[in-house]
């Protein structure tokens, strides 16, 4: 002997057949791709730093290289994890027509130009006056690494500590400039 | 001669003093007014400042808006959306600048599409199904209360009657 009646099994079957329905257009509905960033496949925000040596650089001077834009702070553990790996790549690509350049953020000056001093980054490390830049770009933490084509358009974005395979990887895409890569990060 | 004296004196003390005192009146008024709009302005910049902020969650935090977050980067936030605002942007312009950085899910209330279409649907449908159920529950209970009988339709207390002695003659045979 069945303990519901006919009519409040058909409830029970629209609201499965509802809440299955929800569910499906959920997940299959929207065929958005999914990016870490929204940035990714857009122009490279524009910024100035003041670098740590005194000098300024502009994203816009940088036009028809590949760069690569790494935000860090002295205080980021993971940051000095990928230290190395970004020095080697650095001197791997800089006769390559390919930038690298540091930006500390949510740091003090201080410990910042020793962390520099201890490890390494040959290449442009600066801040922006303005403390903009890290929203601008969308960061949430560090270390974030940006991936931008010779034509200023942002190839990936990767979060966490990078490899020298890491950066081998997304430095040869943004040089391809594919304009519809998305992060597989 | 007295009065003549205060009659003349009158005009000579009050005169300037109405026209001082208008002079004055215009004058604080202008500077309450100007006074007011400065601080009015203040406090409406700071109450967008912070609406907006509230409209945004923190990237880094957990379930903490960009208002109600003291973290470096929900600080950040606040100065661009002040400095945007002071530069003439609406509201909407300022937060589709925050949504083009940081995605849809920076939004406290995300918009009625894709899997968010579940977040504004689903409290709706328990709501009404919720209801209907205790409805139902309740509607059950309350016609299944005295099944010892006040409650029940005379034929239905013959039935169960019936069904009392078949009970009886059955147990009685099978005690046989």
């Amino acid at each position: 002997m069945s303990i519901l009646n006919t009519g409040t099994k058909i409830g029970v079957l629209v609201i499965i057949f509802l809440v299955l329905a929800l569910l499906g257009y959920a997940l299959f509905g929207d065929r958005e791709t999914v990016k870490t960033s929204p940035l990714v496949g857009k122009d490279a925000p524009e910024f100035t730093l003041k670098l740590f040596d005194g000098k300024r650089v502009s994203l816009s001077e940088l036009k028809g290289k590949t760069v690569l834009l790494n935000f860090w702070a002295s205080w980021c553990m993971p940051c000095r994890q990928e230290a190395p790996a970004l020095e080697q790549s650095w001197l791997k690509y800089k006769d390559k027509n390919v930038v690298f350049i540091g930006i500390n953020v949510w740091d003090e000056t201080r410990s910042a130009s020793s962390y520099i001093e201890k490890f390494g980054g040959g290449y442009p490390q600066g801040i922006d006056p303005e403390e903009e830049i890290q929203v601008d770009y969308g960061i949430g933490g560090v270390p974030e690494t940006y991936f931008i084509g010779p034509s200023g358009i942002i190839t990936d974005k990767y979060d966490g500590p990078l490899t020298e395979e890491i950066i081998d990887y997304y430095v040869n895409r943004a040089a391809g400039q594919e304009r519809d890569a998305s992060s597989t990060n | 001669m007295h009065p003549q004296r205060t009659r003349r004196e009158k005009p000579i003390i009050n005169m300037p003093t109405i026209k001082n005192r208008k002079i004055a009146a215009a004058i604080l008024t202008l500077l309450f007014l100007i006074f007011h709009q400065g601080i009015s302005a203040a406090e409406s910049l700071d109450d967008r400042v912070n609406e907006i902020a509230h409209l945004l969650m923190c990237p880094v935090c957990q379930g903490q808006s960009v208002a109600e977050s003291n973290s470096n980067l929900a600080q950040d936030m606040r100065q661009i959306i002040r400095k945007q605002l002071e530069e003439g942007k609406s509201k909407e312009e300022v937060i589709t600048y925050f949504v083009n950085r940081y995605g849809e899910t920076i939004l406290a209330s995300p918009p009625p599409k894709g899997v968010n279409w579940l977040l504004w649907v689903l409290p709706g449908l328990a709501i009404i199904f919720g209801g209907l159920g205790i409805g139902i529950y309740l509607y059950k209970s309350q016609s299944g209360k005295g099944s010892g009988d006040s409650g029940k339709r005379p034929e239905n207390r013959a039935a169960d009657s019936d069904y009392m002695l078949k009970i009886d003659e059955e147990l009685k045979r099978h005690e046989s």
